[in-house]
């Protein structure tokens, strides 16, 4: 490196703040990058595993980040990937079993997609581009901001199909009881069942991205 | 239980990756602007995957669940790896995509210039290693669903993948609103495939045929060998 | 950093140790949490079991205290197993590690080998017995238990789970309404011979007035004619056992 000056910036200057607003509007894995779409869809059905999913991944992406940026000077780069592949499911090894072991409800509803994690291109993808020439703390930030920007999309997404499709959030039921026909279903409301079908959710992050590019037309493609 | 061919069926059609399962979306939406590459891919897709949950198959009765390493010596029988299952999983697609790439660009040059970046990609396509962690979770009992499931899966894997490439290259000459475009339509088309193919749903598999035409009273005494 | 990252020989001795590291911290991670999974498994199926007899939401009985409350329903060292045939091949404890679910979906094992476990619980004073069944829904497994009365034929309440199966339609078999209509009806008539169920989709269009009928759930038919064949199955061979106990 060339004049580096050792001068300490500090922790959330504007920069670093940027590594956790970014992803989450203009630079979001999901609906911008087109990473990470897999689970993004697969789990989405109820709010509880939206969370959990996304609680998972920001375990996964800020560990390691800062484990690959703690070791970034010494990995041979023959077997960087390797390293990186090994470090992720390892990481996510972690979280199957802690999953399997004190909340087994959610673990046997998540089933594979836990699994999955380590295919989400997003964690590769930050590994590579950020992590492998990058300090230990904006890593860490850039872990977090791109798991956040991540969450954020299966949340709002789990949210309109948890409400539409069952008439809940987290599991309370918000419209009424669908089967003793209280609340809205007292006039005649009845759940989107559609919503809980699998296509719906391609459909509902098509309205995002539409949405998305609406307000920030340097995004929209040329044909 | 379910035979073969329904195993195989199921695959293709109302259990598609990527229509029911959403496996594979990375590289579905990314090589899908033309069905040149989208053949391409995949056939690499079809290829990687029937050869490798096989072999995941092969590690995980005899190498990672519990027991499984009996056959070495008895007192293993409460040994249980399973644990491990992801990282060996993913070692042996990356393995296997790496002999594909260097198949690919001896034979195919052309293809592994167009598909660039895309095949060493498949590695982490989520339907390889889901296809693999499938395979686990469902415990086929033999290797011949195993790979009936890998094949079928890549196969409708494949139908998919170009499918939407075709009604893509279409879709260029329509006018699709600007924030739409690309990316946008592409979703919701997808999502649309998604609603049809679930129509599939309705395809009765075999053996529920002859299990209704069985009447009750001459079935009970099927099962004892003295009749009363 | 003097030496030479880029090296055979480091490369390889970072690659040994990065590998020996992460699979002792997984190994004891594992080794470690195996006692809690083991005991989610079991609770679970206590659970379940549990259900069909009783409403364990009522009862106020979760996975914090179903091993304790278990024991004081079903000894298992009353537990029996039994073949394919309906014959008694085993008795006690093991039959609550027998897992159907396995066996069920296993290719390779014949009929004959086949285990069946059957649990006999007190409650209410009263002797009631519990059996495990299984079945293919559309999307995955199905499963639950049936708790029959202490005159071996009239059902005392059911339970019944899902994996995968569409919720709002194939995934309400698991939900009161539907599980309550099983009560009271009788397996099989006096002569002790199967009476089979039938799920329907309206309850006028029963086939036979011998044959139960349970109101399917609308949309979720494929489900819904699991569990008829999962039950009808089951228990067609399990009333051969209880036929010969009459």
């Amino acid at each position: 490196m060339s004049t580096e000056k050792v001068s300490k910036e500090p922790l959330f200057s504007k920069k670093n703040k940027k590594l956790i607003t970014d992803p989450v509007t203009d630079n979001n894995p999901i609906t911008i990058q087109v990473l990470g779409i897999c689970s993004a869809l697969a789990i989405t059905v109820q709010v509880s595993q939206a969370v959990v999913m996304s609680l998972s991944v920001l375990f996964v992406m800020i560990m390691g980040n800062l484990i690959i940026s703690l070791l970034r000077h010494m990995i041979p780069s023959r077997i960087r990937i390797i390293v990186q592949l090994l470090i992720v499911a390892s990481l996510v090894i972690v979280v199957d079993q802690v999953l399997a072991a004190f909340l087994p409800d959610l673990s046997a509803k998540l089933s594979v997609f836990v699994g999955l994690i380590i295919t989400n291109c997003i964690i590769m993808g930050r590994l590579e581009a950020f992590a492998m020439g990058n300090k230990p703390w904006p890593s860490i930030l850039d872990g977090f901001g791109n798991a956040i920007g991540y969450g954020v999309i299966l949340i709002i997404v789990a949210v309109f199909r948890e409400l539409l499709g069952s008439g809940t959030l987290m599991g309370y039921p918000l419209l009424g009881d669908s089967i003793t026909g209280t609340g809205l279903y007292s006039i005649g409301y009845m759940n989107n069942n559609l919503m809980i079908l699998p296509p719906m959710a391609l459909i509902i992050v098509g309205i995002i991205i539409w949405v998305q590019r609406s307000r920030n037309k340097e995004l929209i493609e040329e044909h | 239980m379910e035979s073969t061919l329904d195993i195989f069926v199921k695959a293709i059609f109302s259990e598609n990756m990527i229509f029911a399962y959403f496996l594979g979306m990375c590289s579905y939406l990314a090589v899908s602007k033309t069905v040149k590459t989208a053949v391409g891919l995949g056939l690499a897709v079809i290829f990687v995957l029937t050869v490798t949950v096989p072999v995941n198959y092969l590690l995980e009765n005899y190498v990672l669940k519990q027991g499984a390493l009996t056959w070495i010596d008895p007192k293993y029988a409460e040994l249980d790896l399973s644990f491990l299952a992801f990282i060996m999983f993913i070692a042996v697609v990356a393995s296997m995509v790496q002999l594909v790439e260097m198949l690919v660009e001896k034979f195919a040059p052309a293809l592994y210039g167009a598909l660039g970046i895309f095949l060493p990609l498949i590695a982490v396509n989520c339907s390889i290693l889901g296809g693999a962690l499938f395979m686990q979770e469902r415990q086929y009992s033999t290797i011949l669903d195993a790979t009936a499931f890998s094949l079928g899966s890549g196969i409708g894997w494949f139908i998919a993948i170009v499918a939407i490439a075709a009604i893509r290259e279409k879709l260029r000459y329509s006018n699709v609103p600007g924030p739409l475009r690309g990316l946008g339509i592409t979703f919701i088309v997808t999502g649309l495939m998604g609603i049809a193919f679930m129509s599939f749903m309705g395809i009765k598999y075999g053996e529920e045929v002859a299990e209704e035409s069985a009447p009750t009273e001459t079935s009970a005494s099927d099962q004892t060998p003295e009749n009363n | 950093m003097a030496f030479n990252k880029e090296s055979n020989g480091f490369t390889f001795g970072f690659a040994i140790v990065l590998v020996i590291v992460l699979g002792v911290v997984l190994a004891s991670l594992s080794e470690g949490l195996r006692p809690f999974k083991e005991k989610n498994v079991r609770v679970k199926k206590q659970l379940d079991i549990l259900s069909a007899m009783l409403d364990i939401e009522k009862e106020g009985i979760t996975r914090a205290n179903a091993e304790d409350i278990f024991p004081k329903y079903v000894d298992l060292n009353d537990a029996i197993i039994i073949n394919y045939k309906g014959q008694e091949i085993g008795k006690g404890k093991e039959a609550f590690e027998i897992d159907i679910k396995k066996e069920f979906r296993d290719k390779t094992l014949e009929e004959k080998d086949k285990r069946y476990p059957l649990f006999i619980a007190k409650e209410s004073n009263k002797k009631r017995y519990i059996i495990p069944v299984v079945g293919k829904g559309l999307w995955g497994p199905i499963w639950g238990y049936l708790c029959l009365k202490e005159d071996m034929r009239t059902i005392l309440g059911v339970s019944f789970d899902h994996k995968q199966e569409t919720p709002g339609l194939g995934a309400e078999i698991n939900k009161k309404f539907f599980m309550e209509q099983w009560k009271s009806s009788q397996i099989s008539n006096d002569q002790g011979m199967f009476q089979k169920y039938e799920v329907v989709k309206d309850m006028s269009g029963k086939k036979s007035d011998t044959d139960n009928a349970i109101d399917g759930i609308t949309g979720g038919t494929i489900t819904s004619k699991g569990v008829e064949e999962m039950v009808n199955r089951t228990l067609k061979l399990y009333s051969i056992y209880f036929k010969s106990k009459m």
